[in-house]
């Protein structure tokens, strides 16, 4: 026994900058000085850098188009089932419209003749020309009318 | 990016690569990796408000490795969901350091996924994310000593199983 532990983790976290200095100066007199250290030092450094060179691997062809797009299908969908509710709400804000104007001017567009007036100077002027089918007329003056 | 903080489109497009990566070094297929990256997406998602401008990629480590760990304990309580292992995998003759290359990364692969579980997620946020040691105990909710322990056994056996039988270092 030569007083020296066998290799352990601190290895490990010795490649990896991981030590305080008291750690780090302990391993490197372990390196100096086993070759045990060594060994393990060598194929953990081996290992270490095997996976630190693997390259990225790339997701498949389409994989990234297939995650995003239904987010973007959502979005679209979002866009498209607003569009019939502003519709819906500018067709009832215009039949309200429609409707409180009609409320508000009843007889804005109402055409009241002076059906008395013009039905007595009409029957004055037919009892003196005594035109039978002027005097007719005057029936169709009653009623009042929408212009 | 608005006010620093990423959204969930920016996250995936600027760095879905680098979670991609790791998902699949900590699954070893592309089919379980997929749906790793999917479910991270959706963590990244509904945490982004709670993100803290900082290691994005070292958040979104964490959050695949968490998603990596509580998809292999559900498979555990249905074994019959375990993630695959090759059975046709051999050893296959252990290189110099210096010829690790990209026709040497199925064999680092194959020997990465044989790692248990715990092994593998602490050689991956290590080598493969490039996490400290705090973040990787962080994320995986351990001491830094077992974090220590677990990269170091983890390399160990990753070396061993790179070397073929009847075959020295």
């Amino acid at each position: 026994m030569n007083g020296r532990p066998t290799p352990d983790d601190r290895l490990s976290a010795y490649l990896d900058g991981e030590l305080d200095a008291a750690e780090r100066d302990a391993v490197d007199g372990y390196l100096a000085t086993s070759p045990d250290w060594r060994t393990e030092h060598d194929e953990i450094a081996y290992a270490r850098h095997a996976l630190r060179a693997l390259p990225t691997h790339e997701a498949p062809q389409g994989f990234w188009e297939g995650v995003l797009s239904p987010e973007l299908t959502r979005a679209r969908a979002r866009r498209r089932s607003r569009l019939p509710r502003v519709a819906a709400a500018m067709s009832g804000v215009a039949v309200a419209a429609v409707v409180i104007a009609s409320l508000v001017m009843p007889s804005s567009d109402r055409v009241t003749p002076r059906v008395p007036a013009l039905s007595d100077s009409h029957a004055v002027r037919t009892s003196v020309s005594d035109e039978p089918v002027s005097r007719l007329a005057t029936l169709s003056m009653v009623t009042p009318f929408r212009r | 990016m608005a006010g620093g903080v990423p959204t969930w489109e920016e996250v995936a497009r600027e760095h879905g690569r680098f979670l991609y990566n790791v998902a699949y070094r900590l699954a070893g297929n592309d089919s379980d990796a997929q749906d790793l990256v999917q479910e991270a997406l959706l963590r990244v998602r509904k945490g982004l408000e709670r993100y803290q401008p900082g290691s994005l990629e070292g958040w979104l480590a964490r959050i695949v490795t968490n998603v990596f760990l509580d998809e292999v304990r559900r498979r555990k309580r249905r074994p019959a969901d375990a993630f695959p292992e090759d059975p046709d995998w051999v050893l296959p003759p252990a290189p110099a350091a210096d010829e690790v290359s990209t026709g040497f990364s199925d064999e680092v692969q194959a020997a990465l996924a044989s790692l248990p579980d715990e092994f593998r997620a602490a050689v991956v946020l290590c080598d493969v994310a490039d996490l400290p040691y705090e973040e990787i105990a962080q994320s995986l909710g351990v001491p830094v000593g077992t974090v220590r322990s677990r990269i170091h056994r983890g390399r160990r056996l990753l070396r061993d199983a790179l070397v073929a039988p009847g075959e020295t270092a």
